[in-house]
């Protein structure tokens, strides 16, 4: 039972990440109409930023003497905590990257979907190619001492860390964020008729550029938070984000491309099946855990098959 | 009488014209490069035979996507469904209790690519484009995860060595030294395999079977309205693609005698692609052309450490930088890519000038396809 339990946990600590970098994906799919390759590369650069800002500002945190290094819950978020900090510079320099990428490239191609989609590839090669150069292709992690489980979990029989319990919160707040931002505020609705009829929001006098400028920042701004969670969590290099591109177009596709709300969805289901695949073999199904990547695709494509229109997805061509 | 040669150049466009200059210009520095010494004759042989082998690769993604319009995202899987197929029945090392020759090799390759072409293509190719992308990239996915994983079948990360050469067990053709002749071997076995390639698929392509592709491609409708099972002509080409891109794989597998799953990453299929749209999408020439200037980027950013720049300079990280440039300037300034389908359009004899050199086949004949 307590083993199930850490799955679930294992789970949903995943499809956080997955859901951040999903809803992105969807969004700029709804509004710009291609599928972005470049996505998983955004947030790779959004985490790396994030880690040059947090050892940047603990060595200041350090020298001024309020040095704040426990890895605990207190280590993460009390204070003036680096690590807030690094979040956020994360998440605006994948915001900044992926608008440089509208105006430099993708607005100025006057081409199908499919070409863009071909460009973006090539967008992507680009922002791995300087990840790379920058930092080299070793293996880096946030030097954060390692907590060990939280006692209030471990007394349920599950093993948390501060990490995932940040992660996981964290998720929830922007996820919160987003939904008041699409649902209450102007843009929001702006947003959601730009992407129903770009051509009719335009006509009623909504500046789409403006908006597919917001889609852009808050899509890969939340891709950048959650490639800040996966190097929290795991590890960064430069193909992390590439390597999760695909889980994450499952859950896209498995919510419905182009549904901000399928998107969470779909990434909440892709990312606990994700970390279940190891438990399939105790119930029988004898499918290693390598081949967790594996079943999400085949979950994708067994979706596209069934209901191309995925879950919460309106019918498609 | 009028000098072949030179109305052979006349009727070359100007962009058709800057290529072939530009190839002989690479050939003159290639053999001055192995004449002087600078080039080890043994390694520059070597350039070639892979040059040859990304020509192959972009031949085989020209049938899917310059033809039928399939966006296939599986090209490494099926490069590597061939290496390994070869790998598996002819390596020392493969976990196979026997060993036969490569030539039976190449057959296991390439009907296990058009095995997997079959059982990939009938959920995916009904699929419209950009979907197809990220499934047949899924499903190459779990092609490498498998070869990766099934230890006792592939011998897992570590791959297959102790390939024999292709012509290993041969009489006379076995027998010549290792190095430069064998690669020179390699480098004629490839213009074999490239030249029967071609010379088929541009059968292919000007028969009514290419003809109902090229339809599909321009509207699927249409051709279904005009009695063409769509479907079945996808299908074809994704087999026909797939193999030609196994044959690659099993010539790179005698040549490289080694083949690993870390081979089959997803970039080899991104490389590929740039090879395709940049030589010009449909056209064959095209893909010949890309495929040689993807061995320059590619091997040439090898050269790119050395004196010049500092011993840990990322030339892995440059080469992706300047192939991510490309495709993006590509799709900037061109987008039809530098030889796109003119004459290869248009069957020879058709037309008034009595052959490729016709005005009707200059810059206003043939016609885009897509």
């Amino acid at each position: 039972m307590s083993a199930l339990l850490q799955y679930v946990v294992n789970g949903l600590v995943y499809s956080a990440i997955i859901v951040l970098a999903s809803i992105g994906l969807s969004l700029v799919y709804s509004i710009r109409g291609f599928a972005n390759f470049a996505h998983g590369d955004t947030l790779t650069v959004g985490a790396y930023a994030a880690l040059i800002t947090f050892s940047g500002t603990s060595a200041l945190l350090a020298t001024s003497g309020s040095a704040n290094a426990e890895g605990g819950l207190a280590g993460l978020l009390g204070g003036p905590a680096a690590f807030v900090v690094a979040l956020a510079v994360g998440m605006a320099v994948a915001a900044v990257v992926a608008i440089a990428s509208e105006r430099l490239v993708f607005s100025k191609l006057d081409t199908s979907s499919i070409g863009l989609l071909i460009a973006s590839i090539g967008v992507a090669f680009v922002m791995r190619a300087i990840v790379q150069i920058f930092f080299g292709n070793i293996q880096q992690a946030y030097q954060l001492p390692r907590s060990g489980p939280l006692p209030f979990f471990s007394a349920l029989g599950v093993a948390v860390t501060a990490r995932d319990v940040v992660v996981v919160v964290a998720t929830l707040v922007l996820v919160a964020a987003l939904h008041a931002i699409l649902q209450y505020t102007s843009l929001g609705r702006q947003m959601r008729a730009t992407s129903d009829n770009r051509d009719l929001a335009r006509a009623s006098g909504i500046r789409t550029s403006r908006i597919v400028d917001a889609t852009w920042a808050i899509g890969a701004g939340l891709a950048g938070a959650g490639g800040v969670f996966l190097g929290l969590s795991l590890r960064l290099e430069p193909l992390m984000g590439f390597n999760i591109l695909l889980v994450v177009f499952a859950a896209v596709i498995l919510g419905g491309i182009g549904s901000v709300y399928g998107a969470m969805l779909g990434g909440l289901v892709i990312g606990v099946v994700h970390e279940f695949v190891p438990a399939l073999s105790s119930l029988g199904i004898p499918i290693s855990a390598q081949y967790a990547n594996a079943v999400a695709f085949l979950i994708m494509v067994v979706i596209l098959l069934v209901r191309p229109q995925g879950i919460m997805g309106e019918a498609v061509k | 009488m009028t000098n072949p040669v030179t109305s052979w150049y006349d009727g070359l466009t100007q962009a058709e014209s800057n290529v072939a200059w530009t190839v002989g210009v690479m050939c003159v520095l290639f053999v001055i490069g192995v004449g002087s010494g600078v080039l080890n004759l043994a390694y520059g042989l070597y350039l070639l035979a892979l040059a040859g082998m990304y020509v192959l690769l972009s031949l085989g993604l020209n049938v899917h996507w310059g033809y039928a319009g399939l966006i296939n995202f599986s090209v490494a899987a099926f490069w590597g469904l061939g290496a390994y197929g070869t790998a598996l029945v002819s390596a020392r090392d493969s976990p196979l209790p026997f060993t036969v020759d490569p030539i039976v090799g190449l057959f296991v390759g390439l009907g296990l690519a058009a095995v997997v072409a079959v059982i990939i293509g009938v959920p995916t190719l009904r699929l419209r484009t950009d979907y197809l992308a990220i499934a047949t990239l899924g499903l190459a996915e779990v092609i490498r995860s498998v070869f990766n994983n099934q230890q006792a079948w592939t011998n897992g990360p570590s791959g297959i060595l102790g390939l024999p050469l292709f012509f290993g067990n041969w009489p006379v053709l076995g027998d010549v030294p290792r190095g430069a002749p064998t690669y020179f071997l390699d480098v004629v076995l490839v213009a074999v395999f490239i030249g029967v390639t071609y010379w088929a698929l541009r059968r292919l392509h000007l028969s009514p079977w290419g003809r109902t592709v090229r339809t599909i491609r321009a509207d699927e409708d249409l051709a279904e309205a005009l009695g063409k099972d769509a479907f079945r002509f996808k299908m074809e080409a994704f087999v026909v693609g797939s193999v030609v891109m196994a044959l690659a794989g099993v010539f790179y597998a005698h040549l490289n005698l080694a083949i690993t799953p870390s081979a089959l990453d997803p970039t080899q299929t991104f490389y590929v692609w740039i090879a395709v749209i940049l030589g010009g999408s449909g056209s064959n020439r095209g893909a010949f052309f890309g495929g040689l200037v993807l061995v320059i980027i590619v091997e040439g950013t090898r050269f790119l450490g050395g004196d010049l720049l500092p011993a840990a300079f990322p030339t892995a990280a440059v080469r992706l930088l300047v192939i991510g440039l490309l495709i993006v300037g590509v799709m900037y300034f061109r987008q039809e890519g530098i030889l796109p389908p003119q004459h290869e359009l248009v069957t020879p004899g058709t037309t008034d000038g009595g052959g490729p050199a016709g005005p009707a086949a200059g810059e206003n004949g043939g016609g885009r396809s897509d």
